[in-house]
């Protein structure tokens, strides 16, 4: 009796352990990279998606073998670091604010292997070179999101038909509040300029979540009813709920945020007006290919920025032809403007 | 002061402390409205309540509350007081009641506060609290059944995520491979949520029932097996065939004449078919539980098991049939998530909610009316953080969504009063 319960229990815990991380049958390779995941996991149809689009451009590119570890918990980030470690990786790249102490930590630990971050960097707020001096091991990878939020948060208040547009977060971090301020600021600047009134809904909204979609669809209802149009959500894969809320009430639409959700979300191309785009697969690609290459950028900052196309905003796709050809020239005029520097988004990475 | 506690304590049969405690409480709290709330507002302000969810025909128009903020606050301000005062001199025959109607008040008050100068649309704030409080009412229902005949089921997350995953690729299958109609498609996709529901309910009773597990470590094992198929599968198929994670979402249904009532219409009868049946399982299984022999049973053998068995009741074939079917009532949460709700499957979408829900049962003291208003409560609380943060309340994110916590600890502390489980909750039965 005592036996086959023994068996039972731990034949069943052994399956879930499998199943849980069964890796992918590594070759044996001449430079390997692996990436830790953020909490969300790897389809999250936003930053880690992206990112590992980017790990696979860099195989396809170079032939290197490339390999992903996801964390489920934040308790996750240090053993999935340490596996890649072990298998002796030549490149590991983190994914997140979230992973940033034990990146530095790992990288100061291990100065013969590259490592990258996504979403952070040595900027004000993030790693303070007094307290964390720059290893030449170690790349952030960083994007000016506000300056496509800006755009975005520019041309919702000119589609909005009710004057509200709305945003929520995940979680209150700077990588996703970069987003709801900076579309705020980009709703206020084409106030100014068209002396309308259009108001941004839950700048201090957050779900306290980045998986339940189920939260999303009932935030998104929430702004819905309280009169905005046009909703952009920041907290991955929620937003898709958000997109299913959106569908439902017909006349509104959805900002998406990492990728083109027309794209990666195509079932909800209906309604994506446009997407707050981070090209978190260029930046991930090309810190490989100069690990590669022998030209690692350790100790610095990638800033995407419009000027070199790190962020940007998505094509129109389905609203093509309802966004006014003026409102396209007027979001032209801005884009250069926030390039050249006279339009001021109202925030400065203070990364070089 | 002495006597009058006294003499409050003799006529009600309740702790004197616990009696002067709420008085004083109320009076605080009437206090608290007027030097939070009503002090800081201009004489001018106005807020104003929408009672209608959107303009639709079919719906008759409310018009909406405009109240003058401060006034209404005084207003408020004094009936606590009166409450506090009523409280000290006479006692109030059901001092709970009281408490609960004085934290009414008090969250009335801060609502109207929060709104000054702007709108809140109250009805659709009430819809929404209850559409969150859906899936939870689900995970606490099959608590109650698992637990009333004594197995704890820590698994409903578990059971939720898993019947969330195979309705999304049943449901996508039978649509856009099988080419099946939307209907049909959803109704199978459903039962095949319920089916993966009622395996693992299956497979928690043998572990439990038959070999005798200890029930926290045989939920746990279920919830890690599930969390990891779950996670593996939708990295590994459903992100790449994306036909497989879009089986369309269940239309609303408005129930004819109900949903056309002002206020109540629009937050409880016109939603899609699965929360209807989330109400009639409400129902059912209060009336199976106390009206039923199958209740009877149930509630014996969750007591007395030995009584039971003596009585000829076979206590293993009850718990079986029991956490089977709350296995079934738990996917069917999860099922609502994807087939009612979202429209897809995400890794880890239940988010907990099927441990907020275990949380209500008990909160509900193990009955289900009691687990769907602590469902509600959790509900309600989850909506009220957002229109709250919506409205730029200045209190910072992480207080806010702590709100179903600090709700949770203060009715459980104050209203509830003593948990009261199953006795034989927990272990399994040995026949002699």
């Amino acid at each position: 009796m005592r036996k086959t319960l023994v068996t039972v229990v731990s034949l069943l815990t052994v399956l879930a352990l499998f199943v849980a991380c069964a890796p992918e049958d590594l070759v044996e390779p001449d430079f390997q990279a692996g990436m830790v995941t953020d909490i969300g996991g790897i389809d999250d149809a936003s930053f880690n998606e992206t990112s590992w689009r980017g790990m696979e451009i860099a195989r396809d590119d170079l032939g290197i073998t490339v390999d992903y570890l996801e964390s489920g918990a934040p308790t996750d980030y240090v053993p999935n670091i340490t596996e890649f470690l072990e298998a002796d990786y030549g490149m590991i790249v983190t994914v997140g604010f979230l992973l940033a102490g034990d990146t530095y930590t790992f990288a100061e630990e291990n100065p013969d292997t590259f490592f990258a971050i996504v979403d952070f960097g040595w900027a004000p707020g993030m790693w303070d070179e007094a307290q964390s001096p720059r290893l030449d091991n170690l790349q952030g990878l960083l994007f000016s999101t506000d300056e496509a939020a800006f755009l975005a948060g520019y041309v919702a208040a000119g589609m909005t038909q009710t004057g509200i547009i709305g945003t929520f977060g995940g979680l209150e971090i700077p990588t996703v509040t970069i987003f709801m301020d900076a579309f705020e600021a980009g709703a206020q600047y084409y106030n100014q300029q068209h002396g309308t009134n259009v108001q941004v809904l839950g700048t201090d909204l957050f779900v306290g979540n980045f998986e339940s979609t189920e939260d999303g669809r009932r935030v998104g209802e929430d702004l819905i009813a309280e009169g905005a149009d046009i909703i952009m959500p920041v907290a991955g894969p929620v937003g898709l709920g958000t997109a299913a809320a959106v569908q439902a009430n017909p006349g509104t639409m959805l900002i998406g945020v990492d990728t083109d959700w027309c794209v990666s979300a195509p079932e909800f191309c209906d309604v994506m007006l446009t997407s707050v785009e981070k090209r978190m697969d260029v930046a991930v690609s090309t810190s490989i290919r100069q690990a590669y290459e022998g030209q690692f950028q350790g100790g610095t900052n990638f800033v995407g920025t419009l000027e070199n196309e790190g962020v940007q905003i998505s094509p129109f796709n389905e609203f093509e032809d309802q966004v006014p050809d003026e409102l396209k020239a007027a979001v032209d005029e801005v884009r250069q403007g926030i390039i050249a520097g006279t339009i001021d988004t109202g925030f400065d990475l203070g990364a070089e | 002061m002495t006597a009058i506690a006294e003499r409050i304590g003799a006529r009600h049969g309740t702790s004197r402390t616990r009696s002067i405690t709420y008085g004083i409480l109320f009076l605080v709290t009437g206090l608290a409205i007027i030097l939070l709330f009503a002090r800081p507002t201009a004489p001018a302000q106005i807020s104003t309540f929408d009672l209608t969810v959107r303009a639709d025909p079919r719906l008759m128009l409310v018009p909406q509350i405009v109240l003058p903020t401060r006034l209404t606050l005084y207003v408020f301000a004094a009936l606590s007081a009166l409450a506090g005062v009523w409280q000290l001199v006479a006692g109030f025959r059901r001092a709970n009641w009281a408490l609960g109607g004085v934290a009414l008040i008090f969250i009335v008050a801060f609502l109207t506060w929060a709104t000054r100068d702007g709108s809140l649309n109250v009805v659709s704030l009430l819809r929404t609290a209850f559409l969150r409080s859906v899936p939870l009412a689900l995970a606490a229902l099959s608590g109650v059944l698992c637990e009333r005949s004594a197995v704890i089921n820590i698994s409903i997350e578990g059971m939720m995520l898993m019947g969330a995953f195979v309705g999304a690729i049943m449901g996508s299958l039978a649509l856009n491979v099988l080419g099946w109609s939307f209907a049909v498609s959803q109704g199978f996709g459903l039962l095949s949520a319920l089916g993966s529901g009622a395996l693992l309910g299956l497979l928690l009773a043998v572990l439990s029932v038959r070999f005798k597990v200890d029930q926290i470590i045989a939920g746990t094992a279920i919830n890690i097996l599930a969390t990891g198929v779950t996670s593996f599968f939708s990295a590994r198929i459903l992100s790449q065939y994306r036909f497989l994670n879009n089986p369309g979402i269940i239309p609303p249904f408005a129930i004819p004449v109900l949903s056309a009532i002002p206020i109540i219409g629009p937050v409880f009868f016109d939603h899609n078919l699965l929360v209807y049946v989330m109400m009639v399982l409400l129902i059912g299984i209060h009336v199976m539980l106390w009206y039923t022999v199958w209740g009877l049973r149930t509630r014996s053998v969750g007591e007395h098991p030995r009584a039971a068995d003596t009585l000829g009741i076979d206590v293993f074939r009850n718990r079986y049939i029991n956490v089977t079917a709350g296995g079934m009532v738990a996917a069917l949460g999860g099922a609502f998530l994807v087939l009612a709700s979202v429209g897809r499957f995400d890794r880890l979408m239940t988010a907990g909610k099927g441990f907020i829900g275990l949380a209500a049962m008990i909160f509900g003291n193990w009955t289900p009316f009691g687990a769907f208003g602590a469902a509600t409560i959790f509900g309600f609380a989850d909506a009220l953080q957002t229109r709250l943060a919506i409205l730029r309340v200045p209190i910072p994110s992480q207080f806010l969504l702590m709100t179903p916590y600090i709700v949770t600890i203060i009715v459980l502390a104050g209203v509830v009063g003593e948990a009261n489980p199953p006795a034989a909750d927990g272990q399994p039965y040995e026949k002699e």
